[in-house]
C-alpha cells in the first residue's frame, strides 16, 4: 500500500491568461474561463473565447466536484529532486463545469484510484504556489 | 474535398540510411546530411536537383551540438534550393506542403529527412521543464514527460474497455519477431518473450520500458517527385495513393479513448482511404507510428479495425507479426528497429513496396503475400495530430 500524500512540484509559468487561475488557488477558489457572451466554460484559459471568439471572457468559481477522466502512477522521477516523492499520481479530473484539469489524486491510498470515481478540490500549498489536487470522495 | 485527382501523382523513389543505434561523436547535422546524401543517391538524382528540402521536425540541441535547422542544414549539403522549410514540433504537415509543391511545379524534386542524436547525447524528451523552470503549467503537478500522457490514455482504455499490459506485450512482442529478421535494427538478435515483457520496469505506470520507444542516434530521408518524372529514376517508384492529415489542436489531457470517429487518425484515415479508393480490405500491411505500444492500438482501433472493447481479441502477436494476416511495423519499428519518429514507417513501407526489405520482406517470407498496397501513419503530440499515407507499388 502507498500513501498518495500532497506534494509540492515546480512553480507553474504563468502568463497573463493564467494569472488569476493561480492566484485563485492562493486563495482556495478554483477558478475556471468562462465567455459571457456564448456562456461557455472552456479550458486552456485565453482571453479570447475558443467557441465565439469573443473577448468578453471572465472566470467563475467551480464547485470542485468532478469526475476522475484518468490517471498515471510516475514510478520514475524524470527530475531528480522528483525521486523521494515517488510514487505520485497525475490525473485527468472532467469537472462538473464542464472542463478538462490536470491535477494529483492525494489523501487516499494508491490502490483506491480508479477511472471515473467522484471527486472534489483540495489544496497542496507550497511556498511559492498552491496547486489544486482531487481526492476522493467518501460514500 | 475530393482529392482523387491527386491519386498516384506523387511517388517516394529513393530512401537514406545512416548508421542507427548508439553512434557517439555525431553531430544531428552530420546525419541529415549522410541520410539525404543516401537518399538522392538512392534516387538516381544529383544534390543540385533538390530545389525543396524539409527537416522532419526540430529538437533542441544537445549540450555538443549546435542549434540545426533547414538552412545549416542546406549550407551542410552544399545546396540552394528554392524550398527550405521544418516542422517545429510534433504536428507535421510536411506531406501535403510536399504534394503541393510537386503538383505546382513550384519544385521538382522534394527531401524529407530527419536526424537526431539523443541516445548519446541522453536527451530526455521532457518539455515541461527547461533548465528546472517550468515551461507551462503542467510541471506544478509533476506531470513531466510524453510517456505520462500516453500513459494517462493507456489507463482510461485499460480499466475501462479491457486494454492493458495483456495487449501491449501482444504487440511488443509481433515488433521484436519482426526486428530479428532486420539486421539494422536496434532489437535484432534480441528476442522477446512474456516474462521479459513483464520483467521490464514500470516508467509511468501502466506503461513499462518496453511500451515505450527508446531513443536513437541516426538519420532518415526520402525523396519525393512526381510519378512522371519517377518513371526514369533509379528504382521502382512507390506511388501515393491517399493522403490525409487531421490536426486536433488541444491540449493532450483533452484527447479521449472514446473520442472514436472524431479522432485526428479516424478523420485523417477516411480522408485518405477515400481519395485512394480503399477500404481496409485491400490493405496489404501497416507501417505506423508506434511512439508507444498503444499507439498502435489506438490507431488500428481509429482506423476501423476493432472497436473500443476489442484490442485483446484483434490484437495478438500471431496476427501482427511475421507470417500473420496483418502485417505490422515489419522493420520492427520505433519499438524495436529505431525511433525516427514518421519516417520509420514512410521508410520501411518504401522499401517493403519496392521489394528491398531483405528477410523481411513481405511475399518472400513464408506465410506471406506481395503487398500492393501499404498504410502508414504519423502520429503527433498525444493523439492531437495525425497524418495517414495509402502508399502503392503499382498506379
Amino acid at each position: 500500500m502507498a500513501r498518495l500524500e500532497k506534494t509540492v512540484f515546480f512553480p507553474p509559468k504563468v502568463t497573463p491568461e493564467t494569472e488569476a487561475f493561480w492566484n485563485g488557488c492562493r486563495e482556495h477558489k478554483l477558478l475556471v474561463p468562462v465567455c459571457r457572451h456564448c456562456g461557455k466554460t472552456y479550458w486552456p484559459a485565453g482571453k479570447f473565447c475558443p467557441d465565439c471568439l469573443s473577448e468578453d471572457t471572465g472566470w467563475k468559481e467551480a464547485s470542485g466536484k468532478g469526475t476522475l477522466y484518468s490517471y498515471v502512477v510516475f514510478e520514475q522521477a524524470f527530475h531528480p529532486s522528483l525521486t523521494e516523492k515517488l510514487p505520485y499520481v497525475v490525473a485527468t479530473v472532467d469537472l462538473e463545469e464542464g472542463v478538462r484539469l490536470v491535477t494529483n489524486v492525494t489523501d487516499c491510498e494508491l490502490e483506491e484510484v480508479r477511472c471515473g470515481m467522484p471527486v472534489t478540490v483540495d489544496w497542496a500549498d507550497g511556498e511559492q504556489y498552491t496547486h489544486p489536487v482531487f481526492v476522493p470522495v467518501k460514500e | 474535398m475530393d482529392l482523387s485527382d491527386l491519386k498516384n501523382k506523387i511517388a517516394i523513389v529513393g530512401v537514406g540510411y545512416t548508421p542507427q543505434g548508439k553512434v557517439p561523436g555525431r553531430t544531428v547535422s552530420s546525419f541529415h546530411v549522410e541520410a539525404t546524401r543516401n537518399a538522392i543517391e538512392d534516387a538516381g538524382i544529383s544534390k543540385e536537383d533538390v530545389d525543396a528540402l524539409f527537416l522532419y521536425r526540430y529538437f533542441a540541441p544537445s549540450s555538443y551540438d549546435y542549434d540545426t535547422t533547414g538552412f545549416t542544414v542546406t549550407e551542410a549539403l552544399g545546396i540552394t534550393p528554392s524550398v527550405v522549410s521544418q516542422e517545429h514540433q510534433c504536428t507535421r504537415g510536411w506531406l501535403y506542403h510536399a504534394v503541393s509543391l510537386l503538383m505546382t511545379g513550384l519544385a521538382k524534386y522534394v527531401v524529407i529527412s530527419f536526424a537526431d542524436n539523443s541516445r548519446s547525447s541522453r536527451r530526455a524528451f521532457v518539455n515541461e521543464l527547461s533548465n528546472g523552470e517550468a515551461t507551462n503549467d503542467l510541471a506544478a503537478f509533476g506531470d513531466l514527460s510524453t510517456v505520462a500522457k500516453y500513459a494517462m490514455q493507456g489507463r482510461r482504455a485499460m480499466e475501462l474497455y479491457g486494454s492493458g499490459p495483456e495487449v501491449w506485450k501482444e504487440i511488443s512482442i509481433a515488433q521484436r519477431n519482426w526486428a530479428l529478421l532486420n539486421p539494422i535494427a536496434g532489437m535484432y538478435g534480441k528476442p522477446l518473450d512474456e516474462a521479459g515483457y513483464y520483467a521490464a520496469r514500470k516508467v509511468v505506470d501502466p506503461f513499462r520500458l518496453l511500451d515505450a520507444t527508446p531513443t536513437t542516434d541516426g538519420g532518415r530521408a526520402v525523396v519525393l517527385t512526381t510519378a512522371e518524372r519517377a518513371k526514369s529514376l533509379k528504382q521502382k517508384p512507390v506511388y501515393i495513393r491517399g493522403i490525409g492529415s487531421n490536426h486536433h489542436m488541444v491540449l493532450a489531457s483533452k484527447i479521449s479513448v472514446e473520442d472514436g470517429e472524431n479522432s485526428a487518425a479516424s478523420i485523417a484515415s477516411k480522408k485518405a482511404f477515400k481519395m485512394a479508393g480503399i477500404t481496409l480490405k485491400d490493405i496489404d500491411a501497416l507501417q505506423l507510428y508506434d511512439c508507444f505500444t498503444y499507439t498502435v492500438e489506438a490507431t488500428l482501433r481509429d482506423y476501423g479495425f476493432f472497436r473500443l472493447g476489442e484490442s485483446k481479441e484483434f490484437l495478438t502477436k500471431e496476427r501482427l507479426g511475421p507470417g500473420g494476416e496483418l502485417p505490422v511495423n515489419t522493420s520492427g519499428g520505433m519499438l524495436s528497429e529505431a525511433y525516427f519518429m514518421g519516417m520509420t514507417p514512410l521508410s520501411e513501407a518504401v522499401m517493403q513496396l519496392q521489394g528491398r526489405a531483405g528477410d523481411r520482406q513481405l511475399g518472400v517470407l513464408k506465410g506471406t503475400k506481395e503487398p500492393g498496397i501499404i498504410v502508414v501513419s504519423d502520429n503527433g503530440g498525444v493523439f492531437q495530430s495525425h497524418a495517414t499515407l495509402v502508399l502503392s507499388s503499382e498506379v
